[in-house]
């Protein structure tokens, strides 16, 4: 059966039910007989919990406990119960004058009589007028992923998840319906009715009970003013009524490069260096990169290598020994993870409580990164005062550790001569002479592997829900957030080649969010005759502060963590702290009709205040109007097109808004900056000066300003329409949705940046752009038997989109690109880039000659196209060369049952993307970026005339021809299909897990990442990760689930 | 049921819309940073602009000044450590989008802007609740004008905002709104007001007094004599205004002169801010409350490997030759390039030593450290000698990150360039007087690099080199064109490797031929040299940054050339 639906359950459910026990309790005394049995499922003969019986057409009633046993009173022989589940089809059976009744209750696949929390509120998913996707959770439980959200990759038709390989899933970010707005495009998430919009790989994944994506406005408007992004709402688990029941999984995964960047070795470096003098006509035995080059030059004047002369040793003092390093192997390793958890959970009628604990540690595929989480949960409900009142909480506790050294560049950059240590084995290796100034990766690892993060997260709401007259409820809900982060930063000395520190010190960082919301609502629901209504309203104040503080100092006698506290040092000193708060202010109404489960309509209208925009716009108002047909309903299918089982059509309209910026937006700030921060690699903007020129002593400050205000600032406001079917064919075993939107944002908020004259604090946020989104995705699933083993349900979606800027505010119009002209982002995708076109090589000195004006140009060098044909190629030579909007992106799920065997097969892909490979900036080219740096291999390959046919550009020691400069050249198909997960599991027989009092035992091994196919034009490694980003590894897991 | 809507909207009521006012923290308004009580405060961080530029946006302008100059290699790494700096060097591939070029307008109008925030509410008080109002208001000016020369040195034709201009109209603002002409007035307005109004002596060393502005003044007046064309061509030489250079340098003080010992000018300690310095960038270091000390970072690429990093900013072979001096301690006019010099056997002008560390002599005036061949990062691309003007001893440097910064002071008006203006201004007038002041002051100069060698000795007190330098005492030569030769041979030895070679040389005009007979002839000696070309009509000037005309809708015009 139906896992999801197991465990499916949530407050307005469960109060259902208990509305329902309360009045078994009045009805008790009229008794006559009794019936006994056991419900199973066909499925697969297990004992169904929590199936409920009643006496039809009376007020009796009961629900199975954990052995699927019920006991019901029955007033006569007459009495016919009804066992009914959800996703379950029901039964009607009269006992007669049985006393035991067994029971066989078959799955109707039938998901659209689910429960589905819409925001402040639950609905019936069939009478859902908006674009809602339930995640199924059951994918995504035994994936080695820290964040949950990396699990829905691929799974939601229009959401597009993106992330790196790093342990903590921190990078991961995730996009609904394209990208609405120039600012942050992150959707809300509501975590038990308290919103959040960071840290989500904070939640255990464990923890989760439901999620629920709102992509359109007519569902999303009710969070009004943050939800132009999309709303995702998770649900955390509660315990169900019944017995104590404990689960338990634990699982073990091991990572991999999926491919490695392959870089140039101690000869092969050697040789590129020397060919790219030899181009250029220069001396390459003129170097100070220890290298010398036995060359000539054959009878065709083409210069050739005989030998590459190394020295034995790098430096004088003979401590680095000359190497032939691989420091991608040398900062690698095979990751290492493991995650275990166990849930305890208890209910009864009076109550539930659910206990969970967690512990992940993920140890990454790059030497020293790790993630470590433990997190703890402690969800209560209970009724009071006749069931009148349900009070409760939901709370989690976590604390994780992070290390997130990402050092794929230098180990890039770094030069295969140098050895990792000197000969001594202690001491750090590192560029002597003309080498360049890059850090021995393997040092910026071990120097830091003490430098972690720490976060503690209390996230937690309590709630109480008074039944004031019947179906009027009164809920109040507080919800708290609150996320400290602090780490301690030790900057070791070392002697790295002629790289050193000399002076040790010690950074200590403490940073603060808070966030409470708290929300009331009432809501009334009547259902009479084909009428059914419901409505609600409501207020709510969100807080948002933050706080950070930090306090370094130089100078510690001993490089030990246990020694190098701040109080040790006795060196120079210094601190500083910051802090930010936004509120919110809301009212909100809800109303939603149904007659005769045909005909659905939906109103919902948010008032929303904020503090970060001024008075004049403080508030605005959100509004969304839906309408829905079920049209099986309609007589003239049901009666006729019996395999027709869901057809909805659904059409909405709403707007929502956008508050996604700086705090002070409408302010003009100034701000003294005494220190003018740390001017290592920017520039500084100090605003103390040493007057007296005494050089020491307290300085005489000012100010900078900071930021220009704009006291009109107000929301960015997306208006969508949403056009939707939802169907199902032969009783849903065949079903999915087709969805059309359109998604028009207006009042773009943007900050622009200034033209130079205006010095600092030039920055102002305005409303200005606006850019269109239309879209199609579509979901469809399919599940059945073959004969009587066999079970599949395969699922797949794919989705597309469009975007376009549609206007653009004159003054910041040439900021996106384009010749600053009449050709602009207008019309344009935003994410489009403008550049110039390479067009091949020169390969013969004729090209060369007979070509348009280009500084540099020459044999072997990119060839730009004259594009409006002034001969000569300058900035007007541009255009737009890079659509990062996909043709469009899709998943495939296969669930494979047989017996006790399961098999899970997931693909997941984008097609036809524009990249940036910016990794070959430096397999290409050996001057383009950081000349001398260790490059990729593909550099041998590079064009010359003795290598003609080559389109990799001849090898120079400078890039006169500004060959770095933006061009099609870098310009890639990042297309992939990836099989991101392969499961294979077994659960062992009940009939001998039960002598261990085991009632499921579930044996998996799995594969992440297994596959990749990409395009052809791909050069890079992983087009899902294009530059320098923490590689995405191959996993492979085994583990358990077992529960009690 | 009545009840609960009343509660509910008491909620509401009582969550009113205070509970959105919130106020920024940490940070200042537009009205508190405007009240006379501080207005110091805003005069303070416009100073503070003096010392925020960085390595790749260096105020001292080495790479413009020097390195376009003939007289420095960028150094570093190699051709792509710094990339642009290389294009620049060799006038090839400079184009109009470097970021370089873009940052260093962008922090020179940082400081403009500062000032002209500082001016609005200079303007607004009255004297009497603010006596040193024309003072402060004298000494913004005069920041302002700073950063105004160094744009028009490097572009040409900027955009002049001051503090009358809205803020919202400052886009509208063109770079050839004024005249090449009018510009020189704009920025010899400022300093003129400081010279009406600054007074003699300031209680803070580190700020603007009358003779600052004096010398400042008579400089814009110097570079204005020069007219040039649209093409950068130099169509005249305007006598009226040489003529106000040396009125106007005459009215300096004598608490002004030359210091004692060359090597006091260049050394931290207290022969910083001496009489030689009419006004310079105050550097500080760690004890300033700061975390890492208000260093010097404009210039903290110069350190070399043997002390840190990253060996950019070297002497020029040429310019080393360039020391050579003859029997009689004078240089070597036209035969100083055509052999290497040997600084164990050439007879040589003491000011060598002084400013090019060679390998085997003492580094900064040290006996005991000894700068070697082996602090050079890439001798085979770039020769083994280091700047050694604006670096220190080898103990008097911070390490900031991979990077040495120091403290030392950087000198934007050294009255020995103020003596030299004076004495271009008068040959340039020409006539016997006037020449013959001209050679006093030139040999005033020698004189004292003649003297200025009881530091340049080895641990055994010997000293470093062959010096021989001597004064032009015969009169028989002493003609305008000679002194004219001898005056910018004599600017090249005292200033050299101090960012201003490169604007002699265009306000001269004879920025094309000088530095194309440069390339041919050092291009022997340094491979990648063979890529120099000056291009003329187009390389006096660097290009408008790119994102600043299309800032401007095209109300920039970019400069000749480009």
């Amino acid at each position: 059966m139906n896992e999801k639906n197991k465990f499916k359950g949530n407050v307005l459910s469960k109060l259902k039910l208990l509305v329902l026990f309360s009045s078994i309790s009045l009805t008790l005394f009229a008794q006559n007989r009794t019936v006994t049995g056991t419900v199973i499922s066909a499925e697969d003969n297990e004992k169904l919990l929590g199936v409920t019986v009643v006496v039809k057409g009376g007020t009796t009633g009961t629900v199975t406990n954990l052995d699927g046993k019920y006991s019901i009173t029955i007033p006569n022989n007459d009495a016919v119960l009804v066992f009914s589940m959800v996703g379950m089809t029901n039964q009607e059976i009269k006992p007669g004058n049985s006393s035991v009744l067994n029971v066989t209750l078959t799955s109707k696949f039938q998901t659209i009589n689910e429960v589905v929390v819409t925001g402040y509120s639950t609905q019936k998913k069939a009478d859902l007028t908006g674009a809602v996707t339930v995640v199924d959770i059951n994918d995504m439980k035994n994936v080695n992923n820290s964040n949950a959200m990396q699990s829905l990759q691929g799974k939601v038709a229009g959401m597009i998840v993106t992330g790196d390989g790093s342990p903590s899933g921190a990078g991961t970010t995730v996009r609904l319906r394209g990208i609405g707005t120039f600012n942050n495009n992150d959707p809300l998430y509501i975590v038990d009715g308290v919103p959040t919009k960071e840290g989500i790989n904070l939640l255990n994944p464990n923890d989760i009970e439901s999620i629920q994506v709102l992509k359109d406005a007519s569902s999303a408007t009710i969070y009004g003013s943050r939800a132009a992004n999309g709303v995702i709402i998770i649900t955390t688990k509660k315990a169900k009524d019944g017995a104590l029941q404990i689960t338990a999984n634990a699982r073990n995964t091991y990572s991999f490069y999926s491919s490695k960047l392959s870089v140039l070795d101690t000869q092969g470096y050697g040789r590129a260096f020397w060919q790219a003098k030899v181009n250029d006509g220069l001396d390459p035995n003129q170097n100070s990169i220890k290298y010398q080059f036995d060359w000539s030059k054959d009878t065709n004047g083409n210069a050739v290598l005989n030998k590459i002369i190394l020295p034995d040793y790098l430096d004088a003092a003979q401590t680095l020994k000359t190497a032939n390093t691989d420091w991608f192997d040398a900062v690698s390793q095979v990751g290492a993870s493991q995650n275990y958890n166990i849930t305890l959970a208890n209910g009864s009628e009076k109550g539930h409580s659910l206990v969970s604990v967690d512990y992940i540690k993920n140890d990454g595929i790059i030497k020293t990164t790790n993630f470590e989480r433990f997190t703890t949960r402690v969800n209560n409900d209970y009724k009071l005062i006749n069931n009148k009142l349900f009070i409760g909480e939901n709370l989690s506790l976590s604390r994780s550790s992070q290390i997130d050294n990402n050092v794929l560049d230098p180990a890039l950059q770094a030069l295969p001569i140098i050895p990792i240590h000197t000969v001594d084995g202690i001491g750090w290796g590192g560029p002597v002479g003309g080498m360049n100034d890059r850090q021995n990766p393997v040092r910026l690892l071990e120097d830091n592997k003490q430098n972690n993060t720490i976060n503690m997260r209390v996230f937690g709401n309590i709630f109480a829900d008074l039944e004031i007259i019947k179906n009027l409820h009164l809920k109040t809900n507080f919800g708290l957030d609150y996320i400290s982060t602090n780490s301690r930063n030790m900057q070791l000395t070392y002697q790295s080649g002629y790289l050193s520190n000399t002076t040790n010190s010690v950074t200590n960082y403490q940073g603060s969010s808070s966030n409470w919301v708290w929300s009331n609502t009432l809501s009334y629901q009547i259902n009479k005759n084909k009428h059914a209504f419901d409505a609600l309203i409501g207020t709510e104040m969100v807080y948002h502060g933050d706080e950070s503080f930090y306090a370094t100092r130089q100078n510690f006698e001993l490089q030990d963590p246990n020694y190098m506290y701040l109080s040790a040092g006795t060196g120079a000193a210094g601190n500083g702290g910051l802090a930010s708060e936004n509120t919110l202010l809301s009212n909100f109404g809800k109303v939603n009709y149904v007659y005769d489960e045909k005909y659905l309509a939906s109103a919902t209208v948010r008032y929303d205040g904020c503090s970060r925009f001024g008075k004049n716009n403080q508030f605005a108002t959100f509004p969304a109007f839906s309408v829905g047909w079920r049209m099986n309903q309609e007589s003239f299918i049901k009666d006729n097109v019996s395999t027709i089982s869901d057809l909805k059509l659904r059409l909405g309209w709403g707007q929502t808004g956008n508050q996604e910026i700086s705090n002070n937006g409408i302010y003009t700030l100034y701000s003294t900056n005494y220190t003018g921060g740390d001017p290592t690699w920017r520039s500084l903007d100090g605003t103390a000066y040493s007057l007296s020129g005494a050089k020491s002593g307290t300085l005489p400050s000012g100010y900078q300003k900071t930021q220009s205000g704009n006291p009109d600032l107000k929301w960015e406001t997306t208006t969508q329409t949403n056009v939707g079917l939802d169907f199902g064919f032969f009783d849903q075993s065949l079903y999915g949705s087709v969805d059309y939107f359109i998604k028009d944002t207006k009042d773009i908020l943007v900050l622009p940046p200034y033209i130079a004259v205006v010095g600092e604090g030039g920055s102002q946020w305005v409303n200005g752009a606006s850019m269109k989104n239309t879209g199609v995705e579509m979901m469809l699933g399919y599940r059945g038997k073959i004969g009587n083993d066999l079970k599949f349900d395969v699922t797949g979606n794919v989705a597309t989109y469009r975007n376009k800027v549609t206007s653009v505010p004159a003054s910041v119009i040439n900021n996106y690109g384009g010749d600053g002209n009449k050709d602009n982002i207008l019309g344009h995708s935003i994410t489009e880039r403008y550049g110039y076109v390479a067009d091949g090589l020169f390969t013969t000195q004729d090209q060369v000659d007979n070509s348009a004006v280009q500084n540099g140009k020459g044999l072997g060098r990119i060839r730009y196209k004259d594009l409006n044909g002034d001969g000569t190629i300058d900035t007007k030579d541009q255009t737009w060369i890079m659509n990062q909007v996909p043709d469009f992106t899709y998943g495939l799920n296969i669930n494979l049952k047989y017996k006790g065997f399961d098999l899970t097969v997931f693909f997941q892909g984008v097609s036809n993307v524009d990249v940036e490979n910016v990794v070959k900036y430096s397999t290409d080219f050996w001057s383009v970026r950081e000349n001398n740096s260790n490059k990729g291999t593909r550099l041998l390959n590079a064009w010359s005339p003795s290598n003609p046919t080559s389109t990799i550009p001849a090898l120079t020691s400078s890039d006169a021809n500004a060959e770095g400069r933006f061009s099609t050249y870098y310009v890639e198909n990042g297309a992939y299909c990836k099989l991101r997960n392969l499961q294979l599991g077994y659960t062992i027989p009940k009939s001998i897990t039960k002598k261990f009092y085991v009632s499921n035992l579930h044996l998996y091994v799995s594969g992440q990442n297994l596959l990749t196919i990409k395009s052809k034009s791909f050069s890079g490694i992983d087009p899902e990760s294009p530059s320098y980003g923490y590689p995405i590894p191959t996993m492979l897991t085994a583990g358990l689930n077992v529960s009690f | 049921m009545k009840k609960i809507i009343y509660i509910l909207a008491l909620t509401t009521l009582f969550s009113c819309s205070d509970f959105l006012d919130v106020a920024p923290k940490g940070v200042l308004s537009e009205a508190q940073v405007s009240d006379a009580s501080v207005v110091d405060n805003t005069v303070n961080a416009a100073y503070a602009s003096l010392g925020n530029d960085h390595y790749d946006t260096p105020f001292s302008l080495w790479p413009y000044g020097d390195v376009r100059s003939g007289d420095a290699y960028k150094g570093g790494r190699d051709e792509g450590d710094i990339q642009d700096f290389y294009f620049l060097e060799t006038f090839k591939n400079v184009r109009t989008d470097m970021g370089e070029l873009d940052g260093l307008w962008f922090k020179l109008y940082v400081g403009i802007s500062r000032a002209n925030s500082s001016l609005r509410v200079l303007n607004s008080l009255n004297e009497a609740d603010f006596p040193l109002k024309k003072v402060r208001q004298a000494e913004v000016r005069f920041l302002r004008a700073h950063f105004y020369f160094q744009l028009k040195i490097l572009f040409k034709y900027i955009p002049f905002i001051d503090e009358n201009v809205a803020i919202a109209d400052y886009a509208t603002v063109s770079n050839r709104a004024l005249t090449n002409n009018e510009l020189w007035e704009k920025i010899a307005e400022d300093f003129k007001f400081g010279v009406d109004n600054l007074p003699e002596i300031q209680s803070e060393i580190g700020r603007a007094n009358k003779a600052a502005a004096t010398a400042y003044l008579a400089k814009t007046k110097l570079y204005q004599a020069y007219e040039q064309d649209e093409m950068n061509n130099v169509t005249s030489v305007n006598t009226n205004k040489l003529q106000q250079v040396i009125d106007l340098i005459n009215t300096i003080p004598a608490t002004y002169g030359l210091q004692s010992d060359f090597a006091d000018i260049f050394t931290p300690g207290a022969s910083e801010n001496g009489k030689e310095s009419l006004f310079a960038v105050q550097f500080s270091d760690k004890g300033d409350g700061t975390m890492f000390g208000r260093l010097n970072f404009g210039d903290v690429l110069a350190t070399p490997m043997g002390i840190g990093c990253c060996d950019f900013h070297k002497p020029s072979k040429n310019l080393a030759n360039a020391f050579k001096t003859d029997a009689n301690g004078l240089p070597l006019f036209d035969t100083y390039d055509a052999t290497p010099i040997n600084p164990a056997a050439d007879k040589v002008d003491p000011r060598l030593n002084h400013t090019i560390a060679i390998p085997g002599h003492p580094w900064k005036y040290d006996p005991t450290t000894i700068y070697q061949e082996s602090w050079n990062r890439t001798p085979d691309v770039y020769g083994v000698y280091a700047s050694l003007k604006e670096n220190v001893c080898k103990t008097c440097y911070t390490q900031v990150g991979p990077f040495y910064g120091n403290t030392k002071n950087r000198i934007i008006l050294r009255y020995a360039d103020v003596l030299l203006w004076k004495a271009e201004a008068l040959i340039e007038i020409g006539g016997a007087a006037n020449l013959e002041s001209a050679r006093q002051i030139i040999n005033s100069i020698r004189t004292r690099a003649k003297n200025s060698t009881a530091r340049l000795k080895m641990s055994d007190g010997s000293y470093e080199s062959n010096f021989n330098i001597g004064t032009y005492d015969d009169p028989a030569i002493w003609n305008q064109n000679f002194a004219r030769k001898a005056l910018r041979w004599e600017r090249r030895l005292e200033l050299a490797m101090e960012g201003t070679r490169f604007f002699d040389l265009v306000r001269w005009g004879i920025a094309d031929t000088y530095m194309n007979a440069y390339f041919a002839s050092e291009k022997s000696k340094i491979a990648y040299l063979k890529n120099g070309l000056f291009t003329k009509n187009r390389d006096e000037y660097c290009p408008i940054p790119d994102n600043q005309i299309r800032f401007s809708k095209g109300v920039y015009i970019q400069n000749a050339g480009y």
